[in-house]
């Protein structure tokens, strides 16, 4: 069996000799080295089997000196499917053209993305990417390099701090990083430090200007600090001297750390609502066209006393363009109401932390408060009204432009 | 020589114990229940139609009777029938 094993890839025909003693023409072949199997007699004078595609050219050759008539009845085999399959035009051209689109295809810029840029840098870059050549539908094998394109990207964005640029199958990725251009500030003109508001001077950081006060001055509203101009201290009675030599004017820089007082009044109840979440939830979904809604889960209304809904919309995309259909998922919570009352001092506590939080918003986070003092308290009307007075330590100084020759 | 050779060859295959087929050049006939048969060192094909097949051997003819025979594979010295099988039988001449 051997012998006629992996006759499917080399080929083999079938065929079938007429004549008289047709199985002595097999017999001939077999002699002369050529393997037959399946072989069969179909008639007395025919007689049919199969051989080796590669051994048809030496079996015409001994027929030639024989009577026999050979007809091929069949072809079998890898290179006979091969050639039948060459000679089926529209489909070897219709594979041709699916492996060649497939090529173009993926040769094809389908995508370029940018990420970690601002909007409008993001512009910047596709705009100078476009210049290059790299955009959707570009023929990929004629872009550079990504190294190239990230150095030339580089060079010609100023704001681009790093780009990397990965070309990854028929997509370019490109994270960038941003070049925070800090813009020199303007020297500032000459100027005074003035107060912002009255205080007890505490600290006293001048880096720039003469210092007008010391530790434990009290300042009013508007009083110079720290001032931008340098020289010889004026003296009233001295008039010429001080004409002569000339000032220099700088702009005085520095902080001022002063106590300053506040006075706030808050008003507390002392009986209160308070609504709280049980933690009891439902979540409904719908769709809605327009103004229509239509419940798609979650049919039944939950029978809570009171509630609080949340809603959520997602919109619905088909590919970029937006369907006139929106998403909707209501969660429904359920509330519970307290009512509770406060003790007087409860309420005073809650009024000086809420006095204190006030004000420190108001005034910023680096200002401190370093003491609160309660002026005044009255009960009426169920209310807690308090007046506070709060010390504060912050910097006080305010900048004036010292304007030239008065 | 050639007679030399004819009466030294039994001598070797009783003496020396080596098969028989080799050695004298006789067909060797495997027969696998009545679907097939296997002949070795045959000497050529005589007769081959769906009922008889009729092979020339060193010392005579195998004949081999049945129906529906095909000769699933035929080598210059080997020959491999499938079908029913009903009689072998060896004639000499």
């Amino acid at each position: 069996m051997r012998q006629i094993q992996g006759t499917f890839f080399t080929g083999y025909v079938t065929i079938s000799v007429a004549g008289a003693y047709p199985e002595r023409f097999f017999n001939k072949l077999v002699a002369h080295g050529i393997s037959v199997w399946n072989m069969k007699k179909e008639s007395a004078t025919v007689c049919s089997g199969n051989i080796r595609l590669r051994d048809i050219s030496k079996m015409r050759q001994l027929r030639r000196r024989s009577h026999y008539k050979i007809t091929f009845t069949a072809q079998k085999g890898f290179p006979v499917r091969f050639r039948r399959f060459k000679s089926n035009t529209p489909f070897v051209l219709s594979l041709c053209v699916s492996l060649l689109l497939i090529v173009v295809l993926s040769n094809l810029v389908w995508k370029v993305e940018i990420t970690n840029v601002p909007k409008e840098l993001e512009e910047k870059i596709y705009a100078q990417l476009d210049h290059y050549g790299v955009h959707e539908g570009a023929w990929a094998l004629s872009l550079d390099e990504p190294s190239i394109i990230q150095r030339k990207l580089i060079e010609d964005i100023p704001e681009l701090l790093w780009i990397g640029v990965h070309k990854k199958g028929t997509t370019y990725f490109l994270e960038g990083v941003e070049k925070i251009v800090v813009e020199e500030e303007a020297p500032p003109g000459p100027r005074n430090l003035v107060a912002r508001k009255s205080g007890v001077i505490e600290k006293v950081y001048v880096s720039k200007g003469l210092p007008k006060v010391r530790v434990n001055d009290y300042v009013e509203k508007g009083d110079i600090l720290v001032s931008g101009e340098l020289g010889p201290e004026e003296r009233e009675d001295d008039e010429n001297d001080d004409t002569d030599k000339p000032k220099t004017r700088v702009a005085a820089d520095g902080e001022i750390i002063a106590k300053t007082w506040y006075e706030t009044t808050v008003t507390i109840p002392l009986d209160y609502i308070n609504d709280q979440l049980t933690g009891d939830k439902t979540t409904q979904y719908s769709l809605s066209i327009g103004s229509l809604t239509l419940p798609i889960w979650g049919f039944k209304q939950p029978d809570y006393e009171m509630s609080y809904e949340e809603v959520h919309n997602h919109d619905i995309y088909v590919l970029k363009w937006k369907l006139p259909i929106e998403f909707n998922k209501t969660v429904v919570s359920e509330t519970e109401r307290q009512q509770a009352t406060r003790t007087k001092q409860e309420a005073i506590k809650k009024g000086i932390a809420q006095a204190q939080k006030e004000l420190q918003l108001k005034i910023g986070p680096q200002a401190e408060i370093i003491s609160k003092k309660i002026l005044h308290e009255s009960t009426e009307h169920g209310k807690v009204k308090l007046i506070l007075y709060l010390t504060v330590e912050e910097d006080i100084s305010e900048i004036e432009p010292l304007t030239q020759g008065d | 020589m050639n007679k030399w050779q004819q009466r030294i060859k039994p001598w070797l295959v009783n003496h020396l114990a080596l098969p028989s087929d080799t050695m004298l050049e006789l067909p060797r006939i495997t027969v696998i229940g009545h679907l097939h048969v296997y002949i070795e060192n045959h000497k050529g094909l005589v007769v081959y139609t769906e009922k008889e097949l009729t092979l020339k051997t060193n010392h005579g003819h195998i004949k081999i009777q049945g129906h529906t025979f095909v000769i699933k594979m035929m080598l210059p010295e080997e020959i491999l029938l499938e079908g029913t099988i009903q009689h072998i039988s060896l004639i000499e001449s």
